[in-house]
């Protein structure tokens, strides 16, 4: 799916077009959090796919579908609280001076109510505020979970799509966010083991410190296995990623040879 | 709200209009509809061929709008766009008996065009037309099922037959021809 590290066009016109597996997605949203140069791509093919959509032949409105839409806009509650200022009207100047004092009164009533008027927006502005973000947060959260549990499900299907005829190898794709120490890995026709091995994820800093063990995984019947958020340090940037076999429990340090390796792109 | 017309010329006034609408002001609501509900209103019935279908999901779109104006952030680009981009995913997602989506929040646009324009606009859609109906035929196919059924790539390849590869590089070669004539 990715050349020298990023996306390529037509699978992030795919994400935008909300045509990419659940899996799919979640390894597209993950790389574009990290990857402004495919960030920026991704914004530009939306925008070529919104003129696509904006060019579509014009048709007038069903009859009364503007007033269905009035009536019930009618019976909604307001997203926020409208402001309402009400005009002062003044009143022409009298000759005696006390007569201004009543005046002047309402007068700063009045501003001082305009100022609580503004003042109570502004809060309700910001409560409205608060709670979108609060409802995005719950989404999101929401929206994770559903990429987990559909990266986990034993039932999920794995399916991987090659060119042609050609014979399927074993591949994994790791995602890696190194500032929190997040990693995913999907990895499909792998090779059956012994019931006293296993497949054992490694992580190999950049700074030349010793590989990471990542965690162990068993392919199911079809050769499919993942990972999915191991316990990794936080913090520490990737050169690479390395696949061998351990023994059943893993092993504290690599025992060669890597059977797959991939090189981290550099940012 | 007597006296505001429909157009469906897009307007720099639009966050404006947003913020009465954040406001809770009703008029400003329907100027927005009047702006851009047949765009809207279009998009959804390219997809779903159903004028009943394609009302329901105009209604849905701008109820959104009113009910979640923060949903729309500025710098996300023309809202004319923005709303197109809302409508066809609402539409997909009707079309294959999907739960709205509702990730409105990765829809971010980016324009080097001028689309509050009335005279940019036109031409650019105008454009955008001819490009599209100059396709050779078998890219058209691929986006049209792409784009307006909402087939992934491989759903695409068994549809039609083609293997995955060549649907990818239809799908590549049309939104190539579409960014060159969108940056000419």
């Amino acid at each position: 799916m990715t050349t020298g590290g990023h996306f390529e066009q037509e699978d992030l016109a795919l994400y935008a077009m909300h045509g990419s597996t659940p899996a799919e997605a979640a390894l597209v949203r993950a790389h574009l959090a990290e990857c402004p140069a495919c960030q920026a791509e991704f914004e530009k093919i939306s925008s070529d796919l919104a003129m696509v959509a904006m060019s579509v032949e014009q048709h007038p409105l069903p009859e009364g579908a503007r007033q269905r839409f009035i009536d019930r806009l009618a019976d909604l509650p307001a997203p926020a609280a409208p402001v309402e200022v009400v005009p002062i009207r003044s009143e022409p100047p009298k000759r005696s001076a006390a007569i201004f004092i009543p005046w002047s009164i309402a007068a700063v009533m009045a501003l001082v109510a305009v100022l609580l008027g503004l003042a109570n927006n502004s809060v309700q502005h910001e409560l409205a505020k608060d709670n979108y973000l609060i409802a995005q947060f719950a989404a999101d959260s929401q929206h994770a979970q559903k990429v987990l549990d559909v990266l986990t499900a034993p039932e999920a299907q794995h399916v991987v799509l090659t060119a042609g005829k050609a014979a399927p190898v074993p591949t994994a794709r790791a995602v890696y966010l190194a500032s929190r120490g997040g990693l995913i890995l999907e990895a499909s026709n792998m090779g059956p083991l012994p019931a006293d091995k296993t497949y054992e994820l490694w992580v190999i800093p950049s700074n030349g410190a010793p590989s990471i063990p990542a965690g162990t995984f068993r392919p199911d019947a079809s050769g499919n296995a993942s990972l999915v958020l191991p316990d990794l340090p936080v913090g520490v940037q990737a050169k690479a990623f390395g696949v061998t076999i351990e023994r059943a429990e893993g092993s504290p340090t690599p025992t060669l040879p890597i059977i797959m390796a991939g090189v981290a792109p550099t940012s | 709200m007597a006296g505001v017309g429909p157009s469906t010329v897009p307007s720099a006034d639009d966050d404006l209009l947003l913020d009465r609408v954040r406001a809770g002001d009703q008029q400003a609501m329907a100027q927005i509809f009047d702006r851009y509900s047949r765009m809207v209103y279009s998009v959804a019935l390219r997809v779903l061929a159903d004028p009943g279908h394609a009302e329901d999901v105009l209604q849905d779109v701008f109820f959104k709008v009113w009910r979640e104006p923060h949903a729309f952030l500025k710098g996300r680009g023309p809202m004319g766009a923005w709303l197109a981009v809302v409508a066809r995913n609402r539409a997909i997602d009707a079309l294959r008996r999907r739960k709205p989506s509702d990730s409105v929040d990765d829809v971010v646009l980016v324009s080097k065009t001028n689309l509050a324009a009335e005279s940019q606009h036109k031409s650019m859609i105008e454009m955008v037309r001819k490009v599209m109906k100059a396709l050779p035929q078998d890219q058209q196919a691929s986006m049209e099922l792409a784009y307006f059924e909402g087939l992934s790539h491989s759903e695409i390849a068994a549809r039609t037959g083609d293997p995955l590869g060549t649907v990818k590089t239809r799908i590549r070669s049309a939104l190539i021809t579409l960014r060159k004539a969108l940056e000419a």
